[in-house]
């Protein structure tokens, strides 16, 4: 309950004690794999000499790690720019026009409802190679950028558009500079939930999708050949891209919004 | 003054946050009965105050005792009316009021009629189903009275309980409380900064310096209740208070 | 009053007319398509009828289908909840624990559930393989929410309590538990969102033949558009249905809640 705030040495402490439980668990870990001699329980470094290879090797068709990276980054990006394209502006105009919305909702909801994933095997019939992952993507992170915009765009303060209003500004005016602002940080936590979401598409996309390069496809190829070293390797890339993105986000939102900082230290 | 029994003593009392000097060797009794009002300046350790002698926050230096021993809430029977809204919001008001004896496990019986006398005194019965959030913030700090007295407490703590609210709900308030008092005769520690108010309210008035917090001066204030804010006597008091408070 | 029903009406009409435009629209297209790629909307309904009675290529029905993705994505969220609710709460008291061990929790939330997928395949079988999978997409939503929310637990209503002579067991149980609820079912809707998505992914990958996300890729696989279709329109409508139950509960539980938007 009380987050006691330690002071400077406090800070260090922590840093320390996280340090210490990640010895401790690489340790055991080693150990219990050790002992085990299971081909189930790789030792950690075992993993490591397995992402030394896949950087310089490639994996068993010789794509590079770096290739598949690369190939699973692009797509996402591709995806997910397409998706704030459409769903920014489109949300906030369904926003400043309910009424658009709430007339179609029979239509939007129930596709809302419908995973992306579940579209995957639609869009291999439909669609060749890049363009269904862009779609699954784009399909996956629309959806929490479309609707955060428009629930934001209509949770409006209206005495903020008020003000401009009393002094007579017009309607471009307001959408520019009072209804846009106060939308932004919505828009973005709807970006960076919609990035993850697209994340975990490009998964099952690549899984499923039938092509060779992309992280998810390289991690099931290892499945297949019970390598849990490699699949481990693919999962702890993915995490940290994943984390590395969620990190920019969260470093441009404070970048950005400083003003909504001040008000939650008050 | 004298004769009357003491209940708790305050001996050399000192609160520091680290550096920070924040109450400073501050000695007086309280006595039994008594109703105590502490007025101070905004920002002077008043929240503070009401911590330590409760014993939320551990003491720097000093005692606070009440008859003889540390107050430890596990013992002895205190309540505490804090400043901010404190109402739960999933109790209704009836669950709420109740909440102390609940704790206590008093019988059921037993505390479905003190609730429903403590509800009747403050004119709270036909809104016992409420929750917090249907009601209007005065009659909030109303259930948060009952809820404080519902309990007989040896010592009633009150910071600052009537700070939100409009001028009109607050003189209503102030009266329920006086009877309230008066009906029940528990030992209340009143802390405002407001001085009509101290004055309105208490028996003794404890005039605090600014931080480090120490007791400048304790005024009497024998007048009988009801009082009447227009009375010269009341604004002889009234004056003498604020001539004190002046040197903030 | 009037006027409020009025406009209900017409937001309903319109419903009704933008659906019906989309639903002519499209078969329009097909039938001008003429491609075994585009079901019309009368095919799926064909499809829908054929799943219901007579079953897919394979014989499974929808309703063994739709059973199955159930069992599994209940299975596993429950388990979620088991573990990530008491847990979340514990090292939401102890905010130490946690903190110091922060460096080997962290890093996994950022691996997609579904990355988890081969990793299933190669150490577990059958059924177990599903439950994990569901298991590890919907348990940090559900603790990191209940971690959170027991440290943003208003310290007055705690003190109330204290100063009342509470044991530590009362604050937790009467207070601590009541004020985290809501964001621990919000947390708890999260993941359920998450869950459907991965169970599809799952079944897909998972070699089990039958289970919605199974259905809609064997069906593709023999171009059957119209099966396709209809396996994503279930999964939705389960989705949507498992969301409202969850919405239902919510409301009922929180009336205290409820009234702060009516004021």
């Amino acid at each position: 309950m009380a987050n006691d705030k330690n002071a400077g040495s406090g800070k260090l402490g922590t840093f320390g004690y996280n340090a210490l439980a990640l010895s401790i668990f690489i340790l055991l870990w080693t150990i219990v794999s050790w002992i085990s001699e299971s081909l189930f329980l790789p030792t950690p470094w075992t993993v490591l000499k397995s992402f030394l290879d896949l950087c310089t090797y490639g994996d068993v068709e010789g794509i590079s790690l770096g290739m598949h990276i690369f190939k699973s980054t692009l797509r996402i990006f591709a995806g997910f720019v397409a998706a704030c394209i459409l769903g920014i502006p489109l949300g906030i105009l369904m926003g400043l026009y309910p009424r658009v919305y709430d007339s179609t909702k029979s239509v939007i909801e129930p596709i809302r409802f419908i995973p992306p994933v579940a579209w995957i095997p639609l869009v291999i019939v439909l669609l060749v190679g890049f363009s269904r992952y862009a779609f699954i993507i784009w399909l996956g992170a629309f959806f929490p950028i479309f609707i955060g915009t428009l629930l934001s765009v209509r949770s409006v303060n209206p005495t903020h558009i008020d003000v401009p209003r009393s002094f007579g500004a017009k309607r471009l005016y307001i959408i520019r500079k009072i209804v846009i602002p106060s939308t932004l940080p919505d828009i973005f936590t709807g970006m960076r939930v919609g990035m993850g979401i697209g994340w975990d598409c490009i998964m099952a996309a690549e899984m499923i999708g039938g092509e060779n390069e992309g992280l998810g496809v390289m991690i099931l190829k290892y499945a297949e050949l019970i390598r849990i070293e490699d699949i481990m390797v693919g999962m702890i890339v993915i995490g940290a891209i994943g984390f590395f993105i969620n990190e920019i986000f969260i470093f441009v939102e404070r970048r950005v919004f400083k003003w909504k900082e001040a008000i939650v230290i008050s | 003054m004298a004769g009357r029994k003491v209940k708790i003593e305050v001996r050399n009392l000192s609160k520091h946050f680290d550096d920070l000097i924040v109450l400073h060797q501050m000695d007086f009794d309280i006595y039994e009965g008594e109703f105590l009002c502490v007025v101070g300046p905004t920002g002077c350790g008043k929240t503070t105050f009401c911590n330590v002698v409760t014993g939320l926050l551990p003491i720097t230096e000093g005692s606070i005792t009440m008859g003889g021993e540390k107050i430890d809430f596990k013992k002895h029977n205190v309540s505490f009316v804090f400043q901010e809204p404190s109402c739960i919001p999933w109790r209704t008001i009836w669950d709420d009021v109740k909440i102390g004896l609940e704790i206590r496990k008093v019988p059921k019986k037993e505390i479905n009629e003190r609730v429903s006398a403590i509800l009747d005194l403050t004119g709270l019965t036909e809104f016992k189903d409420f929750y917090p959030s249907q009601i209007s913030a005065g009659m909030k700090q109303r259930v948060v009275i009952a809820r404080s007295f519902v309990t007989e407490p040896d010592l009633l703590l009150m910071d600052e309980p009537f700070g939100q609210l409009d001028s009109s709900t607050r003189f209503y308030i102030e009266n329920q409380l006086i009877k309230v008092w008066q009906k029940t005769k528990r030992t209340i520690i009143f802390v405002t900064h407001n001085l009509e108010e101290a004055v309105y309210l208490s028996e003794r008035i404890l005039v605090c310096t600014q931080k480090p917090t120490g007791i400048k001066e304790e005024v009497i204030v024998d007048l009988p209740h009801p009082r009447d804010i227009t009375d010269r006597e009341f604004v002889k008091i009234r004056n003498r208070v604020t001539d004190l408070v002046k040197w903030w | 009053m009037t006027n409020n029903y009025a406009e209900k009406m017409k937001t309903m009409g319109l419903n009704f007319f933008t659906l019906a435009m989309v639903l002519v629209l499209w078969t329009l297209i097909a039938y001008w398509q003429k491609s075994p790629f585009f079901a019309t909307p009368y095919d799926i309904v064909l499809g829908f009828v054929q799943m219901v009675t007579v079953g897919d290529v394979e014989g499974y029905r929808l309703w063994s289908h739709m059973l199955h993705s159930l069992v599994r994505v209940s299975a596993g969220f429950a388990a979620a909840c088991l573990v990530g609710i008491p847990g979340g709460l514990l090292l939401g008291l102890y905010p130490k624990i946690y903190d110091r061990t922060r460096i080997l929790v962290e890093p996994i939330r950022f691996i997609s559930p579904i990355a988890w997928i081969p990793m299933a395949i190669v150490l577990l079988v059958g059924f177990s393989r599903y439950i994990f999978v569901i298991w590890v997409a919907s348990f940090f939503p559900i603790f990191v929410s209940t971690l959170w929310s027991v440290r943003q637990v208003n310290a007055v209503y705690v003190n109330v309590a204290r100063v009342a002579g509470a044991s530590r067991l009362f604050i937790i149980r009467k207070i601590i538990f009541p004020s985290i609820l809501p964001s621990v079912i919000g947390g708890m809707r999260i993941s359920l969102g998450i869950s459907w998505m991965c169970i599809v992914a799952a079944e897909m990958i998972g070699g089990q033949m039958v289970g919605i996300g199974r259905l809609i890729l064997k069906s593709a696989m023999v171009t059957r558009m119209d099966l396709v279709v209809v396996g994503m329109i279930s999964i939705g409508f389960v989705g949507y249905a498992t969301n409202e139950l969850i919405i239902f509960i919510e409301k009922r539980i929180f009336r205290w809640r409820a009234a702060v938007s009516i004021e």
